[in-house]
């Protein structure tokens, strides 16, 4: 499978996704260096005292300088110290938030195509059926309705009002409890994310199985006297997947960014919650790692999209 | 005489839309007889390729069969079981498609879309399919079998791509092959190739063969019998050779005079017919070729004729046939074609819909026309409704009109 | 000579079943299939309805929407504030009645910004093609690479608070897809025989793109135009969620949603009527959209 072709398609997006973080972290970078205001600014601190401040942390070079500087350790894995947390690492704080978020991304994902697809599937087979409207008008409402308000009301629901009933399971006392393999706990925040995803991938899936139903190949596998749910799975399904995981790109997208707003209702430590802390805060170094991490997850995840891709549609070869 | 393989019985499909049903398939009845290649021609959309998906109950929303009889095996295909309708496709009838492209599942290999073919049903032991989907690749003469067998469809060209469709479609020693347009997009030299392999297959297996066209080029060197469809219908049926040589029905008689001949000087231009086939959600009344036919009489717009022998094992659906037109009405030597030319009838005029066709004409066309034909003029101008609903559209002919 | 009789309709297609009739009167077809899908209609009221209320809005509201002590801190529904109050004691209703003048503000704005951004750059790319398409193509791979909502956040942040803000912020997520669909649209409507002709009679490049390829290409952008107006909705709601929306006390519906939230336990219904008016309003535009879609490209399958 993995040919001589394949594996310089990788290197060379491998490098691309590189190109694609540099530019990126020197954009925000550059951005946030510009604003006007910093992490040191207090009653306590003005004037001399302040220089000195910023001169300990090298935050009174030029920008580029500092940039440099900061690249040539995040090479060597280093992102450098939080400004706000006194002596507090960011490696290690980012790769334990990025595990975090991982799994919440990860669980919604599964919700996505778990649910998603299955769904658009039903919907499709049974066109202009009571199973056809209730389907898509939950994947309408699905992509509708904001994630934060499926997560209130997920709060409200099972954390609240069906307390007795859940045992506390669903409790979410507006901050992570710290057991971040507690699936019961993980469920509510991954539905709410999912659920925007889930709906398109099922509109998506219902669309392209109608559509290739209409495909000659079918009409063959129909008139070879193959049973209606190989037809279905093997013909229609199969092809429609590849219009399907073309959308998935953007939807991981949508998911990474939905996280932040997730993790911050929730309390969940994970990297949106320190991003969006970073930015209020004024500690760049945390912020611009964390974009960073952030467009290098994207590149991978498009690149594992990619390669999926040529698994679902032979024609397609790198 | 044998029993026929295959018998359809006063068939009708149509469609139910939203504008309307358009009856694409009506009252059509033809036997297929054991080992015999039948040939069913008809320009697109004439219901010959609805015929075929009706014999293999693949008529989908909004289409349905609505009347008739499909017998094969002593039974009714109509009535069976769906699960018995799919244990006969694939397994005792067999389809192969116009465009071998896009009738090959792009992202499954071509081997294993003729194998499944065979799992699908238990007529070939699984033990034997792998060995056997490589012996139809090399029957069918695809070079290099083993190793194709396992490419997918991209990677064949057009012809080799229809050879793996025949091959599929023969998987299971199918009693009847029906082929839609098997050559159809295919180039000129392929066209042959595949025309032969189906003619040796026939003589090799003894597979009754159905082969759609639109070409009678293609059924003339395939067919022994050919079915001609009209506008949903069966215009005239015989055996090949005595149709090509004397057509009864004008619609055989103008499809044969389209073809293109080696004997004909260069430089005359390919004929073709006039008009277009009639719209399927309202037909003519009478004779539904009555608006293309040369030889039309005044009986056509009234009265649609049934299939009647003209000749030994010959029928046509035609008020004049052929023989008399030829007699009558100089037939042998007309160059002109247009409807009614050689017989000189008009339609009776229908005022609205002459101002219905007058109105998707253009203004000066319109004119020229009214100019041409007195009578109508007359008529127009007496008739109120007509005037009104041609100067919805034509304003300013209408306006001169009623000033003179 | 005479021309033979023309029968009014096109020839039928028939094979495997599928039936292409020539539309006539599209345009006359795609209301008569709009009116017929009653989720679709329902949104168009509910939208009218909602501009109505933006309107009165500006001119009045029960309570002054921004005045402290209207009444009871976290007071529940009642007769006289059938909203409640949130904890600065303000009246709900007359906040949520002024947030829709920010939502529909938001999505409209951003969705004229996509349309004059997206429909110039795919016309011209899909016009001129060569280089200027491969450079317009590749801005819209790498932005299509980006995680908007982040996008928005930090470019909320170089540029300050405040409406026009937001649209640009958002507006650079989302033009995207509005450029591709023009480009494709160009890219085919160019070939067409018409657009020949008059480029063989000489019209100029920017007549050619505006009095000839947009109008025929205007359907697919009204539909993917009524697709951004929720997009933008959204992420304005999830910015004022996170707390970068309109500066205080500018009421708007994700604003609102997120400032009821510490007090769920006790007083839901400041969080639950802000996210009930923001959900059922953008499930209007998206079935509007959709029938939209549905009664005039039901070609275009998204």
């Amino acid at each position: 499978m993995l040919t001589r072709g394949t594996v310089i398609y990788i290197v060379q997006r491998v490098i691309l996704i590189a190109f694609t973080v540099l530019v990126v972290s020197f954009g925000v970078f550059y951005a946030v260096h510009s604003l006007p205001g910093n992490a040191f600014i207090s009653e306590k601190l003005h004037g001399e005292s302040l220089q000195a401040v910023l001169h300990s942390y090298g935050l009174d070079r030029p920008i580029p300088v500092q940039y440099w500087d900061f690249l040539r350790n995040a090479l060597h894995g280093d992102f450098g110290q939080s400004f706000v947390i006194q002596g507090q690492p960011i490696t290690p704080l980012l790769v334990r938030e990025l595990s975090v978020s991982m799994m919440l991304g990860g669980a919604a994902l599964l919700i996505t195509i778990g649910m998603g697809i299955p769904f658009g599937v039903v919907a499709a087979m049974r066109q202009n059926t009571a199973w056809d409207y209730s389907l898509t008008t939950f994947a309408v409402i699905g992509y509708s309705v904001p994630s934060f308000v499926i997560a209130t009301l997920g709060i409200l629901i099972f954390g609240l009002w069906l307390h007795d009933l859940t045992g506390g399971a669903f409790y979410y006392p507006i901050s992570w409890t710290g057991t971040y393999g507690n699936l019961a706990e993980l469920s509510v925040p991954a539905i709410a994310l999912g659920l925007y995803t889930s709906g398109q991938v099922t509109r998506i899936t219902r669309a392209a199985m109608l559509d290739v139903v209409q495909q000659d190949y079918v009409r063959t596998a129909r008139a070879k006297g193959l049973k209606a749910r190989i037809v279905t799975l093997r013909h229609v399904l199969r092809n429609a997947l590849v219009p399907v995981t073309s959308i998935l790109r953007p939807l991981i997208v949508s998911i990474i960014a939905g996280s932040v707003v997730i993790e911050n209702l929730f309390g969940i430590p994970g990297l949106g919650k320190e991003f969006v802390r970073s930015i209020t805060a004024h500690d760049y170094n945390i912020t611009v790692a964390v974009f960073s991490v952030y467009a290098a997850l994207i590149g991978v995840a498009n690149l594992a999209v990619d390669l999926v891709y040529t698994v679902i549609d032979p024609r397609i070869r790198y | 005489m044998t029993r026929p393989v295959l018998e359809v019985k006063n068939l009708s499909t149509s469609f139910f839309t939203d504008d309307g049903e358009v009856k694409a398939v009506r009252d059509v009845s033809f036997e297929l007889y054991p080992g015999e290649t039948l040939g069913i021609v008809g320009e697109s959309g004439c219901g010959k390729s609805v015929t075929a998906m009706s014999v293999l109950g693949l008529v989908q929303r909004p289409g349905k069969i609505i009347n008739g009889q499909i017998l094969f095996q002593d039974r009714d295909l109509i009535k069976v079981s769906s699960e018995e309708m799919r244990q006969i496709r694939g397994r005792d009838i067999a389809m192969i498609f116009q465009d071998p492209l896009s009738s090959l599942n792009p992202v499954l290999r071509v081997g294993f879309q003729i194998d499944e073919a065979m799992k699908a049903h238990d007529k070939v032991a699984r033990e034997d399919i792998a060995a056997r989907g490589v012996s139809l690749f090399q029957q069918v003469r695809v070079p290099d079998a083993p190793r194709r067998i396992k490419d997918y469809p991209h990677q064949f060209s057009g012809g080799m791509r229809q050879r793996a469709m025949i091959a599929m479609g023969l998987s299971n020693r199918p009693e009847i092959l029906i082929a839609d347009e098997p050559t159809t997009a295919l180039d000129v030299t392929v066209q042959a190739q595949i025309l032969e392999l189906l003619r040796d297959l026939n003589q090799e297996m003894g597979t009754s063969i159905i082969l759609i066209t639109h070409n009678l080029g293609v059924i003339a060197g395939l067919c022994k019998r050919v079915v001609v469809m009209y506008a949903g219908e069966i215009v005239e049926e015989g055996p090949a050779e005595q149709i090509f040589e004397a057509p009864q029905h004008p619609y055989t008689w103008s499809l044969l005079r389209s073809l293109p001949r080696v004997d004909e000087k260069k430089h005359e231009r390919l004929r073709s017919i006039e008009g277009l086939p009639p719209d399927l959600i309202a037909p003519p009344p009478g004779c539904e070729f009555n608006p293309r036919c040369p030889f039309r009489i005044e009986k056509c717009f009234t009265e649609d004729p049934e299939l009647e022998v003209v000749a030994a094992g010959q029928q046509a659906a035609c008020w004049v046939t052929m023989t008399k037109a030829y007699a009558e009405m100089g037939a042998a030597t007309i160059t002109d074609t247009r409807p009614g030319a050689a017989s000189g009838v008009r339609p009776p005029a229908d005022l609205l819909q002459v101002v219905a066709d007058l109105r998707t004409l253009e203004e000066p066309a319109v004119l020229e026309k009214l100019a041409e034909d007195p009578d109508l003029l007359e008529k127009l101008a007496a008739d109120p409704t007509a005037l009104e609903q041609l100067a919805e559209e034509h304003p300013a002919v209408v306006e001169t009109l009623t000033d003179e | 000579m005479a021309t033979t009789v023309v029968t009014p309709t096109a020839p039928i297609e028939y094979a495997g079943g599928t039936l292409a009739r020539e539309q006539v009167g599209l345009w006359r077809d795609g209301w008569r299939r709009l009116r017929r899908n009653k989720l679709a209609l329902v949104s168009v009221f509910y939208l009218i309805f909602l501009v109505l209320v933006a309107i009165i809005s500006f001119f009045w509201t029960p309570y002054k929407p921004n005045s402290f002590g209207a009444c009871l801190t976290y007071a529940t529904p009642s007769a006289a504030h059938p909203f409640g109050c949130d904890e600065y004691g303000r009246d709900s209703l007359s906040r949520l009645m002024v947030g829709t003048q920010v939502s529909l503000a938001v999505g409209v704005g951003t969705a004229l910004i996509v349309v004059i951004v997206g429909v110039t750059l795919g016309l011209v790319s899909g016009y001129f093609r060569g280089w200027i398409d491969s450079v317009i193509s590749l801005v819209i791979n790498i932005f299509y690479g980006i995680p908007a909502l982040l996008v928005a956040l930090v470019l909320y942040l170089l540029l300050g608070p405040g409406l026009f803000t937001i649209m640009v912020a958002i507006s650079v997520t989302i033009w995207m897809d509005m450029a591709r669909l023009v480009r494709g649209q160009t890219l085919s409507i160019r070939e067409r025989e018409f657009i020949e002709a008059a480029r063989a009679s000489g019209a100029r490049a920017g007549k050619m793109l505006f009095g000839h390829i947009f109008p025929n290409a205007l359907g697919p952008i009204i539909v993917q135009g009524t697709f951004v107006i929720p997009i933008a909705i959204l992420t304005e709601a999830f910015l004022a969620f996170l707390g970068l929306g309109l500066p205080p006390p500018q009421a708007d519906w994700g604003g609102m949603a997120s400032e009821g939230l510490p007090a769920i336990r006790f007083v839901p219904h400041i969080t639950l009527f802000p996210s009930i008016a923001l959900s059922v309003t953008l499930l209007a535009f998206n079935f509007f959209g959709d029938g939209l879609r549905d009664a005039f490209d039901p070609r275009q399958k998204r």
